[in-house]
């Protein structure tokens, strides 16, 4: 019954912010002389109102889901990677080029583009992490700053040499792949791909590793108190490598099954512009990092972005309506940052006036 | 009568933190409220110091009733509250924090000369030796606790609440602590000592009140009672005795050759030339003050911090700057000095917290994939056999009290059955059950023929269960006594840096 009780106020927080959200976004609704009902209904059926809309939602959801997923495993160790972005940038510029260059195609040429492109997006990742073991960067900063590196570099590399020349200007991009790479649909004529039951398998696998497993145990026990895990014997090096090369490799995936099943190249600030990786980062957050939870608010997410252009064919509140609500969830996340801070100071206070 | 509480309640949802307490203090009167953990002593005090209102009952001060809402009205009413962790400022003298939020003015200005003068004429008065101009950081914990006292007095107290004011002493210092606590009541000051060290309370108290789940059990003449009636109210049964049968001392478990630790930066000895053993079937306890090389020890012995030199061995394997893994693998279980900082996350659940030195065995795992149902039965098995007091096994850690973390702490470390145990500071701050619970446990695993390592700074806690005592002072063992020739008064002196003298 205490785990009901306790699971329960743990979907509290997440559920009142998306309620909150949800409230504020009514009022922006209203300051646009919209109905509240109508444009909620219109959200909807943007993103679930029939098969193709509803498909294109789980499409949208993919990268977010992935590059939460490696958040949320970084974060339940104790890490904070805010790399996803890069991340998934050189996954997905690097499955685009690996895919090109093979001298073969079919399935074996996809595992071996995704597989590249994960190594590489977790080679990344790992990096950061060494630095931090090594010489004591902070890897919430050496992982932001990463960001950066990785996303122009990897505009660099569709700008110059692997640049698709055959079409003059536009936005910079690479060849576009052979047909026998490219990802199934998973349904005739709809967006969504393969990656989309990729997504769904490494949340799983995920969730069974972190609950399940010795490693899961002590990705958990150092995230939860380093000392406690040290004092235990867990070596806190080799979780962290670890576990920030799962969160890169993760992220790096997210890059690599969009530019095999959505894109079908990797053009340049297709995967940055729509924000991917810290809507992903955001579901992480509102779930806990809980690998289930942050699939189902991947979901919400990318829902709220569908549904919103949905709102903006319909009905006169423009599509930034995704943005107000996303916008307050943020808030909420850093509220509930604070509030545990706060807290722990009161409670500090507290003890001065405690006998043993 | 001075003070009175009349059917005191506090309620705090369907909980009775305190039930129909009454409670009074005479002029002059040092009266201690001793009680479990839990047993509402805090709850109590913060009622009178304003911290929390009361759900039923008054509180009168000198025959008048008064509602006290807040610490600043319990202050104008004369009553002053000495905290357990001091709250001074350590980058102000000790003048400045004495008469901070009152200082002596000239003009708008703060009048330092004048403060400092008071503050040396207060002190006089009651026979409290410090320093007016010193600063805080530079004063030891004693003096610190005496610049508490005198801010107290010097608001104008003349009830003073001291909550567990000798846990952070040295024997020495809780004796200079007692004499100025009878000073005080001489010159007509009225004490409450909240504490759960009854030989402190037969020696300074003249009433004392026994609290146990929120209620009086005791209200008695200090004269007219003991130690042992004392704790039967405290814990509401007899405690039992201990009893230590021989037991042949076998091969040495742990030895320590030349052990010595520097400091990176400063270059200084932390530790210096230790050396000893402990052998199969003895419990030998370092007695010190804490930060005296305790905690660097503990960490060199578990694999927490680089030797610089010399050797230990644990169980004829050299151990020495092995892995914490290697070194638990090894024959180590380890009871850390701090319960929440090293002995467990306390988000994490019991079931978690119990896993940790197991769940790598075989057992619990396959290939990496954890046997969540052998665990489970296992962390209630454990439950049970301990008793620990938790509604599940899914309960987060944090929600245990103190001694009940302490005692899964010390379960998952017993349960191994390794040669050896490291016991830091294993009952600090739990209350008398959980305390006894734990030195029978530690008694046992040396019936058993294990060696124990016993670390406290409870100098009563090594007296009553150790076979041999080493005593640190600055990083070094400056003494060792057997049990037959050990006493206090030995020890408290090396304790405190002075010379051993021989024969």
């Amino acid at each position: 019954m205490n785990k009901v009780k306790n699971s329960a106020s743990k979907m509290m927080q997440p559920l009142l912010a998306i309620v909150v959200g949800l409230i504020v976004g009514a009022i922006a609704m209203v300051l646009a002389g919209e109905s509240v009902l109508n444009t909620y209904h219109e959200m909807w059926k943007g993103a679930f109102g029939n098969f193709y809309f509803f498909t294109s939602t789980l499409e949208r959801s993919i990268p977010i889901i992935l590059a939460g997923l490696g958040v949320a495993f970084a974060f339940r160790a104790g890490f904070f990677n805010l790399g996803a972005e890069g991340q998934l940038v050189l996954g997905a510029v690097t499955t685009a080029i690996v895919v090109v260059y093979l001298p073969f195609t079919g399935v074996i040429a996809i595992i071996i583009a995704i597989f590249s492109g994960m190594v590489i997006a977790g080679l990344w990742s790992f990096f950061a992490g060494w630095m931090e073991q090594r010489f004591q960067i902070n890897l919430l900063i050496s992982t932001l700053l990463l960001n950066y590196i990785a996303v122009l570099f990897a505009g660099y590399l569709v700008s110059e040499p692997f640049r698709d020349t055959s079409s003059a200007g536009g936005v910079p991009q690479s060849v576009m792949i052979n047909d026998a790479v490219k990802l199934p649909a998973l349904f005739e004529g709809t967006n969504l791909h393969m990656g989309f039951i990729f997504a769904v398998v490494a949340t799983i696998i995920l969730a069974f590793i972190i609950k399940r497993t010795t490693f899961g145990y002590e990705v958990r026990m150092l995230g939860q108190n380093r000392f406690f895990a040290q004092y235990g014997g867990i070596n806190r090096k080799k979780v962290m490598f670890t576990s920030m090369l799962i969160s890169g490799m993760l992220a790096g995936l997210g890059g690599g099954v969009e530019v095999l099943g959505m894109h079908y190249r990797f053009i340049e600030g297709a995967l940055t512009t729509p924000q991917f990786a810290w809507t992903g980062l955001m579901a992480a957050l509102l779930a806990n990092s809980n690998p289930i939870g942050t699939a189902v608010m991947a979901i919400f997410l990318a829902a709220l972005d569908t549904g919103s252009l949905g709102v903006e064919r319909n009905t006169d509140v423009p599509n930034a309506i995704s943005d107000i609500i996303q916008a307050v969830l943020i808030i909420f996340i850093s509220a509930r940052f604070t509030f545990t801070f706060l807290k722990l100071k009161k409670k500090e206070g507290k003890k001065h006036g405690k006998s043993i | 009568m001075l003070l009175e509480l009349t059917g005191i309640t506090k309620k705090y949802g369907d909980f009775f933190a305190n039930k129909k307490i009454d409670f009074s203090l005479e002029e002059n009167e040092i009266h201690a409220i001793v009680g479990e953990n839990g047993a509402g002593k805090t709850t109590l005090m913060r009622m009178l110091y304003g911290m929390e209102t009361p759900t039923e009952g008054s509180i009168s001060v000198r025959g008048i009733k008064h509602k006290i809402n807040n610490p600043n009205e319990a202050i104008k009413l004369g009553i002053g509250m000495v905290h357990q962790h001091f709250m001074l400022f350590p980058s102000f003298t000790i003048a400045e924090n004495i008469v901070f939020h009152h200082e002596p003015k000239k003009g708008i200005l703060y009048n330092r000369k004048k403060a400092e003068e008071e503050v040396a004429i207060l002190a006089k008065k009651y026979g409290m030796n410090i320093d007016p101009s010193q600063l805080i950081s530079d004063a030891p914990v004693g003096v610190q606790q005496r610049v508490e006292i005198l801010k107290v007095l010097y608001q104008g107290a003349d009830i003073i609440i001291l909550d567990e004011p000798t846990a952070v002493l040295t024997p020495l210092e809780v004796k200079d602590l007692l004499i100025s606590l009878r000073n005080l009541s001489k010159q007509g000051k009225s004490i409450i000592l909240i504490t759960h060290k009854l030989n402190e309370v037969m020696q300074v108290t003249d009433r004392v009140t026994v609290l146990r789940d929120g209620q009086v059990t005791g209200s008695l003449k200090t004269k007219e009672t003991d130690t042992g009636h004392l704790s039967k109210l405290m814990v509401g049964r007899e405690l039992a005795k201990k009893e230590k049968t021989e037991v042949k001392v076998g091969a040495s478990i742990l030895s320590i050759e030349h052990l010595n630790i520097i400091e990176n930066s400063s270059k200084k000895k932390l530790l210096e030339d230790i050396n000893f053993q402990v052998k199969a079937g003895e419990i030998v306890g370092i007695a010190g003050v804490s930060g005296n090389g305790q905690s660097e020890l503990i960490a060199a012995i578990t694999g927490l911090l680089q030797v610089n030199e010399g050797s230990i061995h644990l169980a004829d394997i050299d151990i020495t700057n092995l892995s914490v893994r290697q070194i638990r693998e090894a024959g180590l279980a380890h009871i850390p000095e701090d319960r929440y900082l090293w002995g467990s996350a306390k988000t994490a659940s019991v079931e978690d917290n119990l896993m940790m030195t197991e769940y790598r065995k075989k057992a619990f795992q396959k290939n990496g994939i954890l046997h969540t149902n052998v665990i489970r039965k296992f962390a209630k098995e454990t439950i049970n056999k301990f008793s620990i007091k938790t509604t599940s096994q899914e309960e987060s850690a944090q929600n245990l009290s103190g001694g009940n973390l302490q005692k899964l702490i010390a379960a998952r470390e017993i349960q191994q059955n390794t040669p050896f145990l490291l016991a830091a500071e294993p009952t600090r701050g739990v209350d008398i059950g959980a305390m006894e619970f734990i030195h029978e446990q530690l008694l046992m695993k040396r019936n058993n023929g294990d060696g124990v390592l016993l670390i406290s700074s409870e100098l009563s806690e090594i007296l009553s269960i150790a076979d041999r005592v080493l005593v640190m002072f600055e990083g070094k063992i400056v003494g060792e006594f057997t049990q037959a020739d050990v006493s206090d008064e030995k020890i408290s002196l090396l304790m405190a840096g002075g010379k051993h003298e021989q024969g």
